[in-house]
């Protein structure tokens, strides 16, 4: 009949379970978040292998990217998935972890198509370096704009703002 | 006789468009007339015109009248609100959330509020929950009102005189938040673990009135414009959002169930006293331009629905959590939350990272219209450009969201 | 010698009243279309300028002069100049052959209703010429795009136009009027062919649902995009100076021209002063008509357009012809036959026209694939 929502409903437990079975070595810490999201870690070498399979498992595929945020952490950089899967009706909510120095992460558009523009923003503001993305280019500041805005040690250039 | 003349240098995205161009051609898939080698041009729809809702810019790569290639670029009203959030405290930034997509701030609002409560633990009286669902749908109403009427106003001058009917609709709604809220647009009016301002006196009465009356104004649009044979063979079968597309780009809302996903969040994920109310989650079959419209038409009588039960409901209490003053500065406890609700065109929720200071660390936006943008460039491709006009206005876009 | 100069001086004054009616038609027009469809639309429009805003089309028009003139470098000087000032020489032209009033005409043509015809495609001309010497690919396709639909269009007015011609019996424009004298108003018996015919003549407007051309602002203006200030402004005007033009033709040759209560009542110098009252009001109700459907559709694409005029009104209008003639050949009393018809056929294709379209869009939806994941 076509997509439907909660086709396979799942406890939240027997899903954390699922997961923790299935990708033994790549997800780590899976804990549950009330009422529907599993939050789980991953590093960020295994990130393509991981988002791959996961929107292919039979049981609980991930199919639809919501959205990637970027975080500046002081002690590195974070890239956050948050992800749908129609069969469950659940989230799942992956971080991935970055050195400071070199903030580069495989890009996953060619697993969730929405991350296109998703991965340019988290670029734009974050200064993430999404490896293998078609399109790199700033998204909502003015392409010849100086640093990364939403990083904590952003300070403000007089070159990002001619017209002031 | 050319030297006065300077050509701008193009911009990045004309520079891609120009590049994909080149790609095509060299591919062998360019246009070919008389020998020339490509016949496209790339025309900027600009960020102010208008047909494009907002300030949107389309770099669209035209063959003749076909459109072969668009390429939309967004910030041009972007404001900052994501760095605006680490320094401000929960409760200064509410003003600032509702103008993320003030076509319908209470749902914004809504959202942040949610998401903030959660990681907080804060409870919502259960007055306030009634009160939220009422202005929520209030709100949706006049998103819909708004977004239908520019829509048709892009087909013809038919169309600018809906626009004039349904804004005269929702004039009555905005009078009726006004008075609840002091506000037309950006209202301010939710606070963590409940609303700002009980209902007034006679307010229920005044809205029950409205909502018997405007299913009639519902009718008579679609007589308008349903029945009108020109109407139909311009939208029918014109831009159609796959069931493919709704799962790869992340694609909710009326987009989404135009095309047969029963995605509706007050369902699928409940919030506030949503499980407690009766009502339907309409979809159609086709996914094309008329399916979009009608499912907007056919939410704004559910809407309906969901208020007069809710009026009927409303119990007795405080609009507070507390006492009457709301809590002007709260430090959640670290972590992080994310919360999704259903906002006229999509889910729009809200992922804020905290930790446990005043401000939070970081505050990020889930746009609808950010992910329905997305599927432009595959959505308008192939066809003529007065259909790309009709399309992008029943995708109803909201650049304060897109942008933030 | 005294006649020529007398000639010259009479057509210098045609040429200037002409000119006037014009110019005075269009900006009156303008006003009384922005209120009627303020009003049509639930607000105001304008009325500040002048007891009720009739000065609007004034301070537009001064506006509209004062603005920077200028041409594009590539532009062809010669014919970008000429498009504009050419444009209204069909609605300046068609008023040789109107009656305003009995007595008040410019010159009695025994083919008048064939020079009517001709002089229509003036404007198609101008259009084609605006949109060629303007150098921009965009002008240029939306030029052959207006040209295309007000020649296709051309042809159903004319098939309306015979009808009138049939029932008269002569090609007189003044004849026509004397026809119809004594409410014997050819609308009456002939309203199918006044439907075709009025239906084709918004189309050569470029109005209303049709306005395909002008509406291309969706993407770059048609023809007239490198055009701005008064050579702008003279399209413009034409456009609406049209309207009235077009709806006297319709006056005066299905409504009775200047026919009317007390028509002949007051003679001075020859000309009945209470015609012009009755020809302007009935102008104005079908100028107000053009108004309202302008308001009530949506803009038909290039191809439902096309469509329309070659597959539905010119076999109609043929059909219209031959029934005409048939019945005039035939049937003894045709004044009643041709009514009869007429009026069923006008009935038919209104009340049919709708229910058909709607029967092809239902088995074209139900035949639409219905997505699937």
């Amino acid at each position: 009949m076509g997509l439907q929502v909660g086709s396979n409903p799942m406890s939240m437990d027997a899903i954390a379970a699922l997961l923790v079975e299935r990708f033994a070595g790549e997800l780590e810490d899976v804990r549950i978040q009330e009422p529907d999201t599993v939050v789980a870690r991953c590093a960020r070498e295994k990130l393509k292998d991981v988002a791959a399979r996961l929107k292919a498992d039979a049981d609980a595929g991930y199919e639809t990217l919501n959205w990637i945020a970027g975080v500046d952490r002081e002690t590195g950089f974070e890239s956050v998935y948050h992800v749908y899967s129609w069969k469950t009706n659940t989230y799942l909510e992956l971080h991935v972890d970055l050195p400071r120095e070199t903030p580069e992460v495989d890009t996953v558009t060619g697993v969730w198509p929405a991350a296109d523009w998703h991965e340019r923003e988290s670029w734009d503001m974050v200064g993430i370096v999404y490896l293998g993305h078609p399109d790199p280019r700033r998204i909502l500041l003015k392409d010849d704009f100086v640093g990364h805005p939403l990083r904590k040690d952003y300070v403000d250039l007089a070159e990002n703002h001619p017209h002031v | 006789m050319y030297d006065q003349f300077e050509s701008p240098e193009p911009d990045e995205a004309v520079k891609l468009a120009l590049r994909r161009i080149d790609e095509a051609t060299a591919r062998g898939e360019g246009s070919d007339v008389d020998g020339l080698a490509f016949n496209e041009v790339v025309v900027n729809m600009g960020p102010q015109h208008p047909s494009t809702h907002g300030v949107l810019r389309l770099v669209v790569t035209l063959d003749g009248e076909l459109v072969k290639d668009v390429i939309p670029v967004i910030g041009y009203l972007h404001r900052c609100k994501e760095k605006l959030a680490e320094r401000r405290t929960y409760f200064q930034y509410i003003p600032i959330v509702d103008r993320t997509e003030y076509v319908a701030s209470i749902n914004c609002e809504w959202a942040y509020v949610m998401t903030v409560e959660k990681l907080a633990g804060i409870q919502v009286t259960r007055r306030a929950e009634f009160i939220r669902v009422i202005t929520g749908e209030l709100m949706r109403i006049a998103s819909h009102l708004v977004a239908v009427g520019t829509f048709t106003a892009d087909l013809s001058p038919l169309g600018t005189a809906m626009v004039f009917y349904m804004f005269r609709d929702r004039e009555i709604i905005l009078d009726l938040m006004e008075e609840l809220t002091g506000a037309r647009m950006m209202f301010n009016y939710f606070r963590f673990g409940g609303v700002r301002y009980d209902l007034p006196d006679g307010w229920t009465s005044k809205c029950r009135d409205y909502l018997q009356k405007f299913p009639k104004m519902i009718k008579e649009y679609e007589a308008l414009v349903d029945d009108n044979a020109i109407f139909l063979q311009r939208t029918q079968g014109k831009g159609v959002i796959t069931q493919q597309d709704v799962i790869d780009y992340g694609i909710t809302g009326p987009n989404a169930r135009a095309s047969g996903v029963e995605l509706d969040l007050r369902r699928s994920r409940p919030y506030s006293v949503y499980p407690e109310l009766d009502f339907e989650v309409r979809t159609e079959q086709h996914g094309d331009i008329f399916d979009r419209y009608r499912v907007r038409m056919d939410e704004m009588r559910e809407s309906v629905k969901i208020i007069e039960q809710c009026l009927d409901m409303l119990p007795k209490g405080p609009v507070q959590v507390g006492s009457l003053r709301a809590p002007y500065v709260i430090t959640p406890p670290p972590g992080s939350c994310y919360v999704g609700q259903e906002n006229p065109r999509g889910e729009f929720g809200t992922y804020i990272e905290s930790d446990g200071s005043r401000y939070p660390y970081r505050l990020k936006y889930r746009d609808p219209c950010f992910c329905n943008l997305q599927i432009f460039p595959k959505l308008l491709s192939g066809n003529k450009i007065a259909d790309a006009v009709a399309i992008s206005g029943s995708i109803d876009l909201v650049l304060g969201g897109i942008d933030r | 010698m005294v006649d020529i100069i007398v000639g010259i001086l009479r057509a210098i004054l045609f040429v200037v009243i002409s000119y006037a009616v014009v110019f005075v038609a269009a900006l009156v027009n303008i006003v009384f279309e922005r209120r009627a469809l303020a009003f049509m639309q639930d607000r105001h429009g304008p009325n500040r300028t002048g007891p009720h805003g009739v000065l609007q089309s004034i301070a537009d028009a001064f506006k509209m002069m004062g603005k920077e003139d200028f041409r594009p470098l590539l532009a062809d000087p010669f014919l970008f100049t000429l498009a504009p000032v050419t444009v209204m020489i069909g609605a300046v032209a068609i008023q040789l052959v109107i009656p305003y009033t009995g007595g008040l005409m410019a010159t009695s043509l025994n083919v008048g209703i064939i020079f009517l015809v001709a002089i229509t495609s003036f404007t198609t001309l101008s259009i084609l010429l605006g949109g060629w010497s303007s150098r921009n690919k965009y002008s240029l396709v939306g030029a052959l795009r207006a040209a295309a639909q007000m020649i296709s269009y051309e042809i159903p007015m004319i098939l309306g136009l015979i009808i009138v011609a049939m029932v008269v019996g002569s090609l007189r424009i003044e004849a026509v009027v004397a026809f119809q004298s004594g409410y014997e108003w050819i609308v009456f018996y002939a309203p199918f062919s006044f439907l075709i015919f009025y239906i084709a003549s918004i189309a050569e407007l470029n109005r209303g649902p049709f306005d395909l051309p002008e509406s291309e602002s969706e993407l770059v203006s048609g023809y007239g995009t490198e055009y701005s200030g008064m050579r702008f402004g003279m399209f413009f005007l034409n456009e609406y100076a049209g309207m009235t033009i077009m709806s006297m033709v319709a006056v005066t040759l299905f409504f009775g021209g200047w026919m009317g209560p007390f028509a002949g009542a007051i003679d001075f110098w020859g000309v009945d002063w209470i015609g012009i009252v009755w020809f302007l009001a009935k102008t104005y109700v079908l100028v107000f008509a053009l108004i309202w459907i302008r308001l009530s559709l949506p803009r038909l694409q290039v191809d439902q357009l096309m469509a329309f005029a070659w597959k539905v009104l010119i076999p109609l209008g043929l059909l219209n012809i031959l029934a005409t003639a048939a019945i005039m050949l035939w049937v003894p009393s045709w004044k009643w036959g041709l009514a009869v018809f007429s009026w069923v056929a006008f009935f038919a294709f209104v009340g049919l026209l709708d229910p058909i379209l709607k029967r092809r869009l239902r088995k074209l939806r139900e035949r639409q694939p219905v997505v699937s994941a």
